[in-house]
This record gives C-alpha cells, structure tokens and sequence, in this order.
C-alpha cells in the first residue's frame, strides 16, 4: 500500500523498537554466551579462554548423548501422542453443538494453567505415599503395593510425566486443528456427503489434506517444544534416577547454575540450538512443499 | 583425618593462589587496627540482609534472628530464603554482579569452595581471637577454615546418630537398652524386628536422596576406617576396605527385606518423617528427629546411639549445618560479625538453641538445664565427639548432587547385582574427575 | 436446488448416526472429567486440615474443611500479598512491554515495504530455538549492571524477550488478514498510518491482541528460574518461588502438602478466570492467527 521511500522510513520507525528491544535483550546476551561458550568460567573465578575444548568435551561426554537421547526419546513418544489425540480431539469438538463447545473449552483449560504448577499438581498425584494415583489404582485393586512413579525408573518416569504433560497442552493443538477444521469452507465438505463420502472418507480425504499445512506447523511448535522441555522434569523427576531424566535443557541449567561450569552450559546451549535450527528448517521445507 | 586432607589442599591452594594472584580484589587481611570490637548490638544502624538456604533448620534459624532482632530493632535482620538446589548458583551471581546481602547462612560444606575463589570476606583478625571459637563445632571450625585463614562461625549444627525404636526393641526380644555397637549386631537386630511382621522393618536407607545418605551411611563407611571425598586435585577418594565392606552391608540389608519399598524413592522430602511413624526398628537420622519424632508420635519409646561401623565400639557421626559467613562486597562486615559474636553468646547458646532442644554450637555449653532434663540430647550430643565433617572443594558435584556419583555409587550397591569391586571403581574415578577440574 | 438435495442427504446421514451420537456425548463428558478432575482435586487437598493434607495414605475428599494452609500461605514469610502484587505487577507490565513493542512491529512487517523484512521477522523469532536457561546469567549480570535486578519491570523486560517471538508471530499474522479495503478507505480519508492502525487494525485484530495479552499473562504469572535468578531479595519474589518453597518447607526440607495445594490453587485461579472471561476473544485469535 505504501510504496514510497518515507513509508519505508516510516515502517521501520514502527518496527524499531521491537528491534532494539531484541538486539539489547535477546542478541546481546545470545553474543555472550557464545563466547562463554569459548571460555571456562564459573562467575567467581576470572573466565579462562579454552577456544572448542568445551565443544570437544560436550561429544565426549556421556551425560551429554544419555540427555540427548533421553530428549530425543520424550520427543518421540509425546508429539505423536499430542498431534493425533488432539486432532482427535478437534474432529471431537468442532461442530457447533453446546457439549462440544463446552468441552472444547474445558480441554483448554489446563493449557492456561502454567506447566511448573501444572507439574507441581502432577508431582503430588504421582507422589507413591500421598498421590491420589497410587491410591485410586490401590482402591481398584489394580496394585498391592504403592508404584514409584517417580525418580526411580526412567521408563516410568517419563510415562509418569508424559501423562502430566499431554494433559496440560492438548488443548493447545486441539484449538488449532479445530481452527483449520472449521476454516474448510461448507461447500467442500457438503459436496463430499453428496458424494456419499463415509465419515472416516470424508476425515482422510477432504479434512486431513487441507488442514495438513496446520498439522506440520503444530507439529514443528510441539517438537521444538518438547526438544526444549526443562520445567517438567526439574520439577517431577530432577534428571533422577541418576540423570536418566535429566532433558538436555536439565543439562544445561545443572551445569550452569550448581555445577557453576557456565562455559560448558553454554557450548551445550549453541549445540542444542543448532539441532533445533536444523531440524526447524527442514520442518519448514517439508511444510512449503505440501503447501504448493 | 584432617590432618591428611589439609596437606593436599594447601598445595592446590597455593598453586590457585599464584594464578589467583593477578585479580587483585583482595581486601589486605589485617583491617584489625580500623575494627571495632565485637559487641552483641549494632555497629550502625540500618536493616541487614541475610540470606539462609531453605531446607535446613528454619525453625532454629528463624529463632535466632527474632532474638538478634529482638534485641537490636536498629539493625534488624531480613531474612531471605533461597531454595537450596539454588543456593550455589545464586551466591555466585551476587558475587559477581556485586549483589551481595550483608551476611549469610550456608551449607557448611560448600564453604571450602567459596573461600578457596576468595569470595568470602577472611574474618581471621577480627575473631581469631574469640574464646568462644576454642569449643566452637570443630566440623564447623574446619570448613570455615581455608589456608589457616578463618571465614565464618558456626549457625547451627546437626549431627547424625542411629535412633532405635525401644518399643519394637522389646516386642523382638531385644534389650532396649543395648543398641547395636558394630554393623553385624545392626543386621542381626534388624532381622529380628522385620520378623514381627506386618510393614514394620528393621532398618531404613533412603534410595535417592545423595545428602541423607552422606549424613546416614557416610559414617558407618568412617566408623569402619575408610575415606570418602575427594578433598582437591590429585587426591583419592574412596580409599578403605570400610567402603565396600559398608556397601556389602547396605546391599544385604535390602537383600534381607530390611527396609521398607517405598523408601527406594525416598529423596530427601520425607525422610525426616520415617523415624516418627514407629514402622521402622533403627535409622540413621539426626538430632532434629528428636522433636520430629516426639510431635509425630507422642507414646514412642526411643533411644539414641551413635552410628557403629564395622568392629565392635567403632562409631563416627557427619556433622553439618550451617556457616554464617560475610560474602565479599558486604557493606556492613562489623555488624555481621557481632551478629557472630551474637550466636556465640553464652545466652544465646543456652536460652535460643538449648530451649529449642537443638544442638549448642559450642561443646562447652552443653551442660545446661535444658539439656539435662533431655537425657536424648545429651546422648545425641556425645555425636559431636566422634563426628567430622567432609572437607573438599567439589561437595555438590562428587556427593550432594541428586545426579553425582556417590548416590549413583550406593543406588548400584542397594538396588542391582553389580559386582562392588567395579562399582567403587567407577565411582572414584567419577569422583578423581570432578575434584581434578 | 444441488445445494438442497446435498442438505437432505446429510439430513438422513444424521439421523442414522444418532446413537453414535450419545455414544461420542458420552466420550465428550469422559474428557471433561479428566480434564478437570486433577484440579478439582487439588483445590479440594487445599481446604484440608494440615494434619489430614499431610496423611499417608492420603484421603480423596477432605474430611473437615480447614483454611489451614491458606493461612500458612498467607503469613509465609513475607506474606502472600507482597508475592501476588509482584506476579500481577510483573504480569501486567509484560502484557503492556509486549504490546506496545509486537503490534507496531507486527504492523510494520504485514504493510511497509521494509527491505529485507523476512529477514528481519526470522531474526525476531531467534529466541524460540535458543534455550532461555542459558541466556539467563548473561542477562542476569547485564541487569546488575543497569540497576534493573530486583525490580518487576526487569523481570517485566526478561518475560516480555521470552515471549515476544511467539506474539510477533500471531500478531502479525492477523494484521496481514485484516482487509486492505478498510485500510485504503481509511487513507483515502486522509488518516496518517498512525491513525490507520490505531482506528482500523488494532479493532479488526482485537482477537489477537487478547490472544497475546493472555498467553504473555500465563507465561508471566509461572515463570520461575528468571525470578529466581532476578530477585535476591525476599520482597521481590514472585508467586512461582514460593510454591517451590513449599516443597522444602517442613522443619527440614520436608514438604508442605497442604500449603503447596493452596498455592496450586491461587495460583490457578486468575489463570482460569481470565480465560473464561475472555473466551470468545481469545480462541478466535487464536484460531485465526496460527491457521496461516
């Protein structure tokens, strides 16, 4: 609309406090753990130049790959969880009647709620001694004695704490998928039932293609989500039973708060944020070609 | 014991020193000649800030500053709680971004390291002098001290000892009065009382929780002559047939069903709570259970003794608490000091922390009213004889921590069949690791 | 008349799916349960007498109603209005902070011909892929140095970083739907851009608005490892440090079962209230500004 070289001053007035605000409270500090990321420091000691040791050190570090895995494991086994049962959920939820509106609404719910209270809730339910899990499966007769869910088996743990966290952002993708589903226009799907198109026809082969581009989209949030995830798992497990638990994310703030290793924790940072970047623009790539 | 510990850290400490030296924000350690003397009131007026981690004993702590403030409403302590999994980190940041409070209660054991960066202010010409500090915890003592230099007082103590229960004593056939003085008598009594039946047991370990169990199990490994920590570069830990015949012990105990199943997953939240519940025969605890255990279960019959090792009569205790020290860039070092002189008081010591049925920080003091109509503090007293505190630079990482490798070290021994002889291998080479970074 | 016979196909379709109709009613009230079961639960532990929320085995329904831990809660060392000003302080700073810098930008991107201005969007969105732990000690000391540790609006600025590549994202996305036509006769009226946004975008967005006003809100309102790494002294803490207090805070590090649901509890509420309040606004946002 605005075409003239003072409109291109003038939407840059707009857009540069936003930039500044980004290049002083994001860029800038991003800088420095870069070249933290080059040093060993531990914030009482003067910082000490090591130039990629830190970086060799991350590759041959167990806890490093055991975290990675851990992370890479969460994520595996969540976002399909996430991406089907909250289309599940949308296909649920989006036509017009009050009950499905109602619903639609109360699954939203834990979504506003936040995740270290939402954690913290979970914690308390899965605690053996006093959770109401153990005593709900004790009361049903499904357990004699009280299961640890927590911190004492990876496994369980992370079945534990991905129960807690499919409950609380469900909503999240279910709301959005319930967006794209209502997005189709009526013609289409009308036409589909004229041509004695079945309910399951009618979800795969007119719904699903066109809402695809918000499918991989959620997708790519829940994934870079879940491959960040920190807040759980400090929170329910902290990394127990022996750092099994403990999500790359954990790693990085053990080794840059207690262990006060804060070169370490941000060369790990800078590797962890590579993956995501790469991982982001295939995503993306993948996303651009469906759309066409 | 210490003796053998200081030589290595003084070398470490002396080649830190030379690199150290380029800094330059060392304060000259004499400033005698511009202090005042020590008082029990303010030195200048104005709040004081504290910080204290949380997790510890806040009821003591909480007393101790209501009488501090009580007494000197000019100068008034506030108080601030910082979680403790925070508290390492968090004084590193004050410290570096000059955001300090005035004084500060810390984990005694994370001292060392703190005052090895230089970051503590060195109180040595202002209370290295003090009668006070020649009965003062000598666990205490020792970590507050780096290089000869003194950096700080005792806050409050804790010491561990093995609570037994008397009235379970007695429905086994066991003498109530005769607690078990070597780890074989532990296990044949134990046995006897998970033979009552029911969900009683004889013994309690907690499965994950790293602190609990350098506090419990530490001293049984000490009793029986071994060494745990690491204390700096180049030095070895776990050293001692201690380590592996304690671990052999452990390992048999929960073979045997001798301790309860949930307490696998017993990481610290409720451990003080177990003793209290009169399910379990012994434990090792501390002498905050005294109180707990007495709110918890009014008609328990309890005795105290002190953790045994494994020949008859050998006994060790951990002694911990915390530290009051002035981190470097406090603003008001004479008023943290008499706040020091405060705590040492003998009023303090008998109307504060003896009233309130806690440990004295200073031996001599002991002999008090209070204590003498509590035969039970009297005996968990006598742990602060045979007890230590570790000394090392690295605590968190090598045994505090929920991810390090001393609980990584008893999960193997109490949980799995791994064989020990390569469990204490790897653990003191994860140990050597991190004291040598 | 296709359209009619289309209609009555469905019609009859219908008809034949009424018992599954139930049958998916029913699955819809199960879901609800589910999803508000946790908290109900936990609002109900918090009316429980300390004794009672301290039991082992616990009790599902409280046998007396106790405000106990409400009071605990309220009187926990600095009291709990000083923490619920901080995080409503804090929360209400970051929701202006990040409107005031998001919708120019937003408008700024969807209409001005900016010279590399896709660019310039990717760059705004780096702090997604970047874990904030890290980022953290960085701009923990960079705030010491300005003075602004200790302070909500610093801790105003931290959020506001953290949460500005996801509301850039919806708002300008929504800006870039809103009808050129209402924008051109606008300018042909004689408005300055300035007068464009304000009179015509910011109405035709306001679900979006209320979209990034709420989610900054909830992000704000839990944070936790900012507020604690920010705020040293007690004063200043926020609602989030206290729950985690409550975690170790029995003589010994023991937790506070009752004091932590109370916590859960007020926690939640604000969070839930503002959702259902502004409902309409807020799933309407959000639907439409993730769909493209």
């Amino acid at each position: 609309m605005y075409r003239s070289r003072r409109s291109q001053l003038i939407g840059i007035a707009y857009l540069a406090p936003a930039l500044v605000f980004v290049l002083a409270f994001t860029a800038y500090p991003l800088v420095q753990m870069v070249w933290m990321s080059f040093h060993n420091w531990s914030l009482i000691t003067p910082a000490k130049y090591v130039g990629l040791d830190n970086y060799r050190r991350a590759f041959a570090d167990d806890q490093f790959w055991v975290s990675f895995a851990f992370t890479l494991k969460y994520t595996a086994i969540i976002t399909p969880v996430l991406i089907v049962g909250g289309y599940l959920l949308a296909l649920l939820t989006s036509e017009t009647s009050r009950l499905r509106r109602i619903t639609r609404t109360t699954v939203f719910i834990p979504v506003v709620i936040g995740l270290g209270v939402s954690s913290l809730l979970w914690y308390w339910l899965f605690s053996a001694d006093f959770g109401l899990v153990n005593k709900a499966l004790a009361d049903l007769g499904l357990i004699s004695k009280p299961v640890l869910w927590l911190g004492v088996d990876a496994g369980r743990s992370n079945l534990a704490i991905t129960a807690s966290v499919v409950w609380k952002v469900i909503g999240f993708g279910m709301i959005l998928f319930v967006g794209a589903i209502q997005a189709i226009p009526r013609e289409i799907t009308e036409a589909s039932l004229v041509d004695g198109a079945g309910y399951r026809q009618r979800v795969t082969r007119v719904i699903l293609p066109l809402t695809l581009r918000t499918v991989l989209l959620v997708t790519l949030v829940s994934v870079i989500g879940s491959l960040l995830a920190f807040d759980q798992f400090y929170i329910m497990t902290a990394g127990q039973p022996q750092n099994e638990t403990a999500t790359s994310v954990f790693y990085v703030y053990l080794n840059s708060f207690p262990y006060l290793k804060l070169g370490y924790g941000a060369a790990l940072s800078m590797i962890l944020a590579l993956t995501i970047l790469v991982f982001t623009v295939v995503q993306l790539l993948l996303t651009r070609r469906s759309h066409a | 014991m210490r003796s053998r510990l200081r030589w290595p850290v003084m070398l470490a400490a002396a080649t830190l020193m030379l690199a150290a030296c380029s800094q330059g924000t060392d304060e000259p350690p004499s400033t005698a000649a511009q202090a005042p003397a020590a008082t029990t009131s303010c030195a200048s007026n104005g709040e004081l800030t504290m910080w204290e981690r949380s997790g510890g004993n806040k009821q003591m702590v909480d007393l101790l500053v209501a009488a501090w403030n009580e007494k000197n409403p000019n100068c008034k302590i506030k108080l601030t709680y910082i979680p403790h999994t925070e508290m390492v980190g968090k004084i590193a940041q004050g410290i570096a971004s000059g955001e300090v409070p005035d004084l500060m209660g810390m984990d005694l054991i994370y001292a060392p390291q703190f005052e090895k960066a230089q970051q503590l202010v060195d109180l040595t010409d202002r209370i290295g002098t003090w009668p006070e500090l020649k009965t003062a915890s000598k666990g205490h003592m020792t970590v507050a001290t780096f290089e000869n230099r003194l950096y700080g007082v005792p806050l409050y103590a804790d010491v561990s000892a093995l609570f037994y229960n008397k009235d379970l004593f007695k429905r086994a056939g066991l003498d109530p009065d005769k607690p078990p003085t070597s780890l074989a008598e532990l296990r044949a009594y134990a046995d006897k009382i998970t033979a009552l039946g029911g969900d009683t047991k004889g013994y309690y370990l907690p499965g994950n929780c790293a602190g609990c169990n350098i506090f419990t199990v530490g001293p049984l490994m000490w009793a029986s002559g071994a060494k745990i920590e690491a204390a700096g570069p180049g030095d070895e830990p776990l050293v001692g047939d201690g380590v592996k015949q304690v671990l052999q012990f452990t390992r048999e105990m929960v073979e045997a069903g001798n301790v309860p199943e949930g307490a696998r997953s017993e990481n610290g939240e409720t451990f003080h709570l177990q003793f209290g519940s009169g399910k379990v025969g012994m434990m090792g605890t501390g002498n905050f259970n005294i109180t707990l255990a007495r709110q918890q279960n009014p008609k328990m019959d309890f005795g105290i003794a002190l953790l045994p090792g494994m020949t008859p009569n050998s006994s060790a205790s951990f002694i911990g608490g915390d530290l009051v020290v002035v981190p470097k860039g406090s603003q008001r070092v004479d008023d943290a000091v008499n706040v020091m002189k405060f705590l040492l008081s003998d009023e303090v010591q008998v109307e504060v922390y003896a009233k309130a049925l806690n440990l004295t920080t200073r031996t001599d003091m002991v002999d008090n009213k209070y204590f003498q109509a509590e035969p039970l503090v009297q005996d968990v007293a006598k742990a602060l004889d045979v007890g230590r505190t570790p000394y090392t630079l690295t605590f968190f990482e090598q045994i505090n921590s929920p991810q390090g490798p001393w609980l990584k070290m008893l999960q193997r021994a109490y949980y799995s069949d791994d064989n020990l002889d390569t469990v204490i291998t790897d653990a003191k080479a994860a140990m050597k690791s991190i004291a040598n970074e | 008349m296709e359209l009619g016979r289309a209609r009555a196909t469905g019609a009859a379709i219908r008809a034949r799916a009424g018992r599954s109709r139930y049958l998916l009613g029913a699955v819809c009230v199960a879901i609800c349960t589910v999803m508000l079961l946790p908290l109900v639960m936990s609002v109900l532990a918090s009316l429980k007498p300390t004794a009672e929320a301290a039991a082992s085995p616990p009790t599902y329904l409280p046998h007396a109603l106790s405000m106990d831990s409400y009071e605990r809660l309220w009187t926990y060392q600095q009291g709990l209005p000083t923490y619920l000003a901080n995080s409503l302080g804090t929360a209400l700073l970051t929701i202006a902070f990040t409107l005031v810098l998001t919708v120019p930008a937003a408008y700024a991107l969807a209409r001005f011909p900016i010279p590399g201005k896709e660019v310039i969007f990717v760059f705004l969105l780096l702090a997604l892929i970047v874990p904030y732990q890290a980022l953290l000690t960085p701009m923990f000391l960079m705030f010491a140095r300005i003075g602004l540790t200790n302070t909500l609006v610093g801790l105003a600025i931290l959020h506001t970083a953290i949460q500005l590549p996801f509301s850039l994202y919806i708002m300008r996305n929504s800006l870039s739907a809103v009808p050129r036509e209402l924008e051109e006769a606008a300018v042909t009226d004689g408005a300055s851009s300035w007068q464009v946004l304000l009179r015509v975008c910011i109405p035709s967005t306001k679900p979006a608005i209320v979209t990034v006003a709420l989610f900054a809100f909830i992000m704000s309102w839990n944070e936790f490892l900012g507020a604690l790494v920010l705020m040293s002294r007690g004063s200043s803490f926020t609602l989030p440090l206290i729950l985690a207090a409550a975690r170790t805070e029995t003589s010994l590090g023991g937790t506070d079962w009752g004091m932590l649901q109370a916590g859960i509890t007020i926690s939640i509420i604000p969070c839930v209230l503002v959702y259902l309040l502004l409902q309409r606004h807020y799933v309407a946002g959000l639907m439409s500004g993730a769909v493209k």
